[in-house]
């Protein structure tokens, strides 16, 4: 009985705070992406638009790594046993992939455009059960600089 | 080919249903899923158990390391009567293998039916009944758990928990947490059908020796007593034995409906009362 009441604090602590934090995290990131806009970003390798006299170019990167709340940990060992959609994990990776790239905008603010943008993931607990699962995203590419 | 920086309508790659939504089917669906499981593994035990007789139990359980090292010397004279009573019980119990009493050292008042025809008897049961028809009562109880083969059925189904719950941790120890009670609770509402069923025996094999139930329920009404102390009106779900109340009650309302009288009760036999020791 004591457990499922620990269960359960646990639980609706994990679903309450998980739940602002996303929603708190989402409103940053819609903001951060209208601002970044001016930043054209692609993953070509090839620069894009007319043809300009590049200054210089340089590695930009950014990283996120992001946890897991109980209530969507849970949920997701349910999901075990029923197999289908892992839908409490999407939103988590979607918030670490789109906080990577906006980070690594973030570190070269002067660039005129980034090409050859590339995405990683890497699980940080690699299937050991017993600590807490995180993942990081890393988000890459080439800045360019045109002449002025 | 030009370059137009957009953001996105709509977020694509997560879905937008309700994760508590999801959260209560699937807890439910597994829940249900599990008491099937206990259900037809219970039925399953039920079938085996009934093709056990007594002689091949004792052959299976003769090995079985009971009574522990807390037991009492078997020429004590506390056990001597003990056994003397079981075996005079037994007639009206209806129980024609022999059963072995062993008194156990402990603090805790209970009596336990064993597989392989023991009856173990926690000494801190001596301490909570009155009188000998009281003892008389517990006893029976006992031996209405041989006699429906509840020993059997509860050593089965603690198996079948325990082999379902390691299952489980093997899949997320986070889910074996929260399904964790509904097993117990699966556990305790089928013990507490049996335990009724062996009170309602019990009644009978005392009406049968003493010729009344005086003192049926002493045990029941030291037991509320405790009860009440420890548990102030929690875990009426989850105890194995029905709360004493209920018990009582129970015991009542049988007596009357099958007219059984209640007389006076006889004293606790000299070698068995604890409280006059101490």
């Amino acid at each position: 009985m004591e457990q499922l009441i620990i269960f359960a604090i646990l639980i609706s602590l994990g679903y309450f705070f998980g739940r602002r934090a996303e929603k708190n995290h989402y409103k940053s990131i819609l903001e951060r992406e209208k601002q970044w806009l001016r930043l054209p970003t692609s993953s070509s390798k090839h620069v894009m638009g007319d043809i300009r006299k590049i200054d210089h170019c340089e590695l930009a990167n950014g990283n996120m790594v992001v946890s897991i709340d109980y209530f969507k940990r849970v949920l997701a060992g349910l999901r075990n046993f029923f197999g289908g959609n892992v839908q409490s994990y999407e939103t988590l990776i979607d918030r670490a992939r789109r906080e990577a790239v906006l980070r690594m905008k973030e570190s070269c603010p002067d660039a005129d455009q980034i090409i050859n943008l590339r995405l990683e993931t890497s699980s940080i607990t690699k299937g050991n059960r017993k600590q807490i699962g995180s993942v990081e995203v890393l988000a890459y590419g080439t800045a360019i600089y045109f002449c002025k | 080919m030009e370059y137009k920086p957009a953001l996105p309508e709509h977020n694509d790659n997560v879905s937008h249903d309700q994760p508590v939504r999801e959260f209560i089917i699937l807890s439910a669906g597994i829940t249900l899923f599990l008491l099937g499981v206990f259900w037809i593994l219970g039925f399953c035990i039920d079938l085996a158990v009934a093709r056990i007789s007594p002689g091949m139990e004792a052959a299976i359980f003769a090995s079985a390391g009971v009574p522990g090292p807390n037991a009492v010397a078997s020429s004590d004279p506390r056990q001597v009567k003990l056994q003397s009573m079981v075996d005079a019980l037994r007639e009206c119990g209806g129980i024609t293998s022999p059963l072995k009493v062993s008194l156990i050292d402990s603090n805790d008042a209970n009596a336990l039916a064993f597989p392989g025809g023991r009856i173990l008897v926690l000494n801190g049961l001596l301490e909570n009944v009155r009188s000998e028809n009281g003892l008389a009562f517990v006893l029976a109880h006992e031996l209405g758990h041989f006699k429906n083969r509840d020993h059997l059925r509860g050593l089965g189904r603690g198996i079948v928990l325990t082999a379902v719950a390691a299952l489980l941790t093997g899949a997320g120890s986070e889910v074996t947490q929260l399904l964790a009670p509904t097993a117990t609770f699966s556990q305790a509402q089928y013990s507490r059908d049996r335990e009724e069923l062996a009170d309602e025996q019990a009644l009978q094999t005392l009406a049968c020796y003493y010729g009344h139930v005086g003192g049926a329920t002493e045990f029941f009404e030291a037991m509320q007593a405790r009860d009440q102390e420890i548990l102030p009106g929690f875990g009426h779900y989850f105890s194995t034995h029905p709360e004493a109340m209920e018990r009582i009650d129970n015991l009542h309302r049988l007596t009357e409906e099958q007219h059984l009288a209640v007389n006076a009760v006889l004293a606790l036999p000299e070698v068995l009362d604890d409280r006059e020791r101490q």
